[in-house]
């Protein structure tokens, strides 16, 4: 599928054109305005991290929201310490906690907490994922597990307020220092380090997209059992797809983190999760780019919405899902996709060979 | 030593034995037909050996290895390749993405995520002109007809490369040409591949097998040369009932 690639390349270039001068020129580089943009950018690693499960290979992981948290709780741990000195954490000192727990100890080195945001939260999700799909478990079940999982995690970081900050979370963090430089995150050149992240992230994805990889994964959406009798053995994949996308969702965290300047339990929540899949279904769930988007999409319009129609905005919300999924289903890229492939039988005339006709066009364009 | 080596092959589903004692060998290269009467057990023979259905006893051994208690993915990296009654093609992939998932000679995660999703190899491209699909091969599979899925699917067998192929009727809903010329491909497949089919349709069965079995209530009735079968008094009764 080279045309695929192509096209995708361009949608990439296009994307990382627009966030990283767009968007700054657009605000006319000003730091605070652009923080807020920096927030969607970093959740639309999140989407995008969702698309690589749900979209390439079927697996909808409703618990994508425990992974992003647990990246946030690395990082606010890490600047927690950081705004301690010396000290403990003042919530630990409310609730009795006389020294510094050894989960906590680790987190004082910055490398640690950067690996660590990123290896437990896909450690935790590859262990959900063997004994999910070791078992064969497939489809609506996989919801209900994840879904389940992130309750009972939700719940665990609340009640273990000595450890976690509960339902207060992680507030009062310092500012964070990497390689000398300290991250203001007022400053556009914050926004560049989210941008650069979300241009990382998407990369990663489209190529895996175009590897094997993922073609065996679209290979297995549609049919595991077909494919088990190739010789691949599926749970294998599934596996390591859930550790990719969970370890993303924890690289999202930590920068959320960042943009948010604490950590709390509400990122662990149903209704984010379910607001994750919504910018997923929104942009299109079968191309990391349109994910991203989507969840850009979706957050801006909630910015400006959410302001006039403050107990309205979550029916809005629920509305637009219901509207995608009964009307689009494959989100926004999928209205792109038909409308350009109905442009081209116009245009060219020739409805016979679309993937022709792309490639001529794109070879005119160019 | 037989290519595959099949001993007292037993499966009880909920007090049916669906297959009851099976012993038979195939040598490498050789054609097997399976016949019988519908509930014969043929399908879940396949199914046994290439893993769909775990045994309830007997042994099957695949050039010397012991393969009943493997995973299907395991017995398929060892060369047992198989295809469905029901043509299963990867709908929403393209012709291309169906062949490169067929190849599988390594099909382990470290080589697909350094490999691209297509390689567009010279053997891809006769396999794509044995079957007549060059032309069509950037097609979603859905968008094919139901002559030119069976051939994607006899593509995907060919591409796949497995020494030992099970074939679940596989000219069923083809026209007489598109039989014949399934039947040359049969015959050039077996200078490299065992193959075991079930097939119905008796002039196909006589143009490529090599060997026949026939199974009734899940046993071992006949085997033996076409012409023998036919002379078999024991067949005769079990199709006609008299």
């Amino acid at each position: 599928m080279t045309n695929k690639l192509s096209y995708d390349i361009i949608g990439l270039a296009l994307f990382a054109a627009v966030i990283l001068f767009g968007v700054p020129a657009f605000f006319g580089y000003d730091g605070f305005e652009l923080n807020t943009f920096s927030r969607y950018l970093s959740l639309a690693i999140v989407s995008m991290a969702l698309a690589l499960s749900w979209g390439t290979a079927g697996l909808l992981n409703l618990g994508q929201a425990a992974t992003f948290g647990m990246g946030s709780y690395a990082m606010a741990m890490h600047l927690k310490l950081k705004a301690s000195g010396e000290g403990l954490p003042d919530f630990m000192g409310w609730n009795n906690v006389e020294t510094l727990p050894a989960l906590w100890v680790p987190f004082h080195s910055l490398t640690f907490t950067l690996l660590a945001g990123l290896l437990i939260p896909a450690a935790v999700g590859g262990l959900i994922a063997i004994f999910m799909f070791r078992a064969r478990i497939a489809g609506v079940f996989v919801a209900v597990i994840t879904l389940a999982f992130l309750v009972a995690f939700q719940l665990l970081v609340i009640e273990q307020q000595g450890f976690t900050g509960g339902q207060n979370g992680l507030t009062g963090l310092a500012q964070l220092e990497l390689f000398g430089w300290t991250v203001d995150i007022y400053a556009t050149s914050f926004y560049y380090l989210v941008g650069i992240c979300l241009m990382v992230a998407l990369t990663v994805g489209l190529y895996l997209t175009h590897s094997k990889f993922g073609l065996i994964l679209r290979a297995i959406r549609e049919d595991a059992d077909r494919t088990r009798y190739f010789g691949y053995n599926v749970a294998n994949y599934q596996t390591v797809i859930f550790c990719i996308s969970a370890g993303l969702a924890g690289w999202a965290g930590m920068l959320y983190a960042l943009v948010l300047e604490f950590a709390s339990p509400t990122y662990m929540s149903v209704s984010f999760s379910l607001a994750i899949v919504i910018w997923c279904a929104v942009g299109g769930r079968e191309s990391v780019l349109a994910a991203a988007a989507g969840a850009i999409l979706v957050n801006l319009a909630e910015n400006r919405l959410s302001d006039v129609f403050v107990e309205g905005w979550h029916m809005m919300l629920g509305v637009l899902f219901l509207l995608v999924v009964m009307f689009m289903p494959r989100g926004i890229y999928g209205v792109i996709v038909d409308a350009g492939r109905a442009l081209r039988r116009k245009g060219g005339g020739d409805a016979e060979e679309p993937a022709y006709d792309a490639s001529l066009k794109s070879k005119q364009e160019g | 030593m037989a290519q595959l080596e099949v001993r007292d092959l037993h499966v009880v589903f909920g007090g049916l034995r669906a297959v009851d004692g099976m012993t038979f060998d195939v040598e490498k290269g050789e054609i097997l037909c399976l016949l019988g009467p519908n509930g014969a057990g043929k399908s879940t023979t396949l199914d046994l050996i290439c893993g769909k259905t775990q045994p309830t006893g007997g042994s099957i051994r695949f050039q010397e290895t012991e393969i009943s208690q493997m995973m299907e993915f395991q017995r398929a990296r060892l060369g047992v390749g198989r295809k469905f009654q029901v043509p299963s093609v990867y709908k929403e992939l393209s012709v291309a993405e169906n062949l490169s998932v067929a190849r599988s000679m390594k099909p382990g995660i470290w080589h697909a995520l350094t490999a691209p999703a297509v390689r567009r190899s010279k053997r891809m491209r006769e396999i794509l002109d044995l079957v007549g699909l060059a032309d069509k091969t950037e097609e979603p599979a859905g968008n094919l007809s139901h002559g030119e899925t069976q051939w994607l699917e006899i593509a995907m067998l060919i591409a796949q490369d497995s020494r030992l192929i099970l074939m679940d009727e596989p000219t069923a809903g083809m026209t007489i040409q598109e039989t014949a010329r399934t039947a040359d491909i049969f015959r050039s497949l077996s200078e490299n591949h065992t193959l075991i089919v079930v097939e119905h349709d008796m002039s196909f069965v006589r143009t490529v097998a090599d060997r026949i079995i026939v199974m009734n209530q899940g046993t071992l009735l006949a085997e033996g040369s076409i012409e023998e079968i036919e002379e078999n008094e024991a067949v005769k009764t079990a199709y006609l009932g008299h």
